[in-house]
């Protein structure tokens, strides 16, 4: 493979793992409610 | 005349030694000096540059006559791979020990790594993930860049990915992933990171005052301030390096050591939260920076490829700057100008650096604006991102041609 079609393959990854993140993220929040305006809820469990 | 050369080794050895190398002795010590004054001075990171400066000079001066009438020192010996040599050396050489053990198998970067982790909130990126990450994906061209310049200037491609993770500007980063790719030039590679990544809070707000016109850079950007809870943040940092750890096994290392500070923190376990945040973190930066030092004798710099890595060092973190300005202002327009690109510059991490540098931007135009917070997430995003660009490049190197 040469540089430049490296280059973009790696970049192209970097962000497709990077968004898969955040993807989780959000997906995280979406189930465990949005943020808690008074922040905390370890002591409810 | 020759008993007088052998009564001060130190000096004497600027006479035997061969002229390029005594000169470039004289070069470190001075260069030594001048790193730890700045450090001193704050213009340079402090907690690097001093103990890198004092064993730049210690190494380039204290030099001796050795057995077999050799000139050398009794700090550090890096070149040492026989193990019997080894352990005699490790008697003799009061570095030895701590090179061997912590730095060339980059658990110093992954202790520097756990401080970090326990210093940082993810809270911040929990509030905008995605314009975080967008960000710092732009923040990351700098190093993919850099890696095809690398490459014409004829690196070998261990080499050129090794100098293009400076882009990333994560010293950490730079060290792991030199010492994994390219173990030759991981001394200077590391030095002209740290140098050039202390340089940022003098060069960037001059970059992002050239690309963004004054009346766009106090523009007030919205995001959630309610607290995240405590459960959000842990499970979330326990799923992200689950998943980064499956994806990227070569970077696991770092990547642990990032999660588990940032674990800590929010596990709430005080007496390991100050052990990381202080022990750890600051003896680590201490080691890093005194090791680096002593690393970098006279023939370090006497490699040709030193003057290319100076050029590419300066490049990769230009061109990040560029490509972390440019997603600042497609997220501008995206969002319908309500997003200010000055908290672009922050996803180039350089954790909190380029977060300071926003904030201070942003307040010179508009005291009321607060954009900390978003900044201190794209920060993270960029730690984030780095480490991933690094274990893309570590685990995908061998598919790229010589």
């Amino acid at each position: 493979m040469n540089s430049i079609a490296y280059a973009c393959m790696a970049y192209g990854l970097t962000a497709l793992i990077s968004l898969a993140v955040v993807g989780l993220i959000v997906i995280i929040n979406k189930l465990m409610g949005g943020n808690s305006p008074d922040g905390d809820e370890l002591e409810a469990d | 005349m020759d008993q007088l050369l052998h009564l001060f080794p130190g000096v004497g050895s600027f006479f035997i030694d061969e002229p390029i190398v005594a000169f470039s002795r004289i070069v470190l010590i001075v260069f030594g000096m001048v790193l730890a004054y700045y450090g001193f001075k704050r213009t340079l990171e402090p907690l690097i540059m001093v103990p890198m400066g004092l064993g730049m000079i210690a190494i380039n001066s204290g030099v001796l006559f050795l057995d077999g009438g050799v000139t050398g020192n009794i700090i550090l010996n890096p070149l040492i791979s026989d193990p019997s040599s080894l352990i005699n050396v490790m008697q003799v050489n009061f570095l030895q020990p701590i090179y061997n053990f912590t730095f060339s198998n980059g658990l110093v970067a992954c202790l520097v790594f756990m401080g970090i982790g326990a210093m940082s909130d993810i809270s911040f990126l929990l509030m905008r993930p995605w314009a975080c990450i967008i960000v710092a994906i732009f923040a990351e061209m700098g190093t993919f860049a850099t890696l095809v310049i690398g490459l014409k200037f004829g690196l070998a491609p261990g080499e050129a990915a090794a100098v293009a993770t400076i882009g990333g500007a994560d010293g950490p980063m730079v060290l792991f992933t030199s010492l994994m790719l390219a173990k030759d030039l991981f001394v200077p590679i590391s030095i002209i990171a740290y140098l050039y990544l202390s340089l940022t809070y003098v060069g960037y707000p001059y970059l992002v005052k050239l690309l963004i016109p004054a009346k766009y850079r106090g523009i007030e950007t919205d995001f959630d301030m309610g607290n995240v809870s405590k459960r959000k943040k842990f499970v979330s940092i326990l799923v992200i390096n689950t998943v980064l750890c499956l994806l990227l096994p070569v970077a696991a290392p770092l990547i642990m050591s990032f999660f588990i500070g940032m674990a800590i923190k929010e596990a709430e376990i005080e007496p390991l939260h100050a052990l990381l945040e202080n022990t750890i973190l600051y003896g680590g930066t201490f080691f890093l920076g005194l090791l680096l030092g002593v690393l970098c004798d006279a023939r370090t710099i006497l490699n040709p490829k030193v003057g290319i890595l100076v050029v590419l060092g300066i490049v990769a973190l230009t061109i990040s700057a560029l490509g972390a300005i440019l997603g600042g202002w497609i997220l501008y327009h995206v969002t319908k100008k309500k997003f200010n690109p000055v908290i672009a510059i922050a996803g180039v991490s350089c954790m909190p650096t380029t977060a300071k540098i926003a904030q201070k931007i942003a307040m010179e135009e508009n005291p009321y604006c607060m954009i900390m917070p978003l900044a201190m997430g794209s920060s993270i995003s960029g730690l984030i991102v780095s480490a991933i660009a690094a274990g893309v490049f570590i685990s995908t190197i061998g598919m790229l041609t010589p």
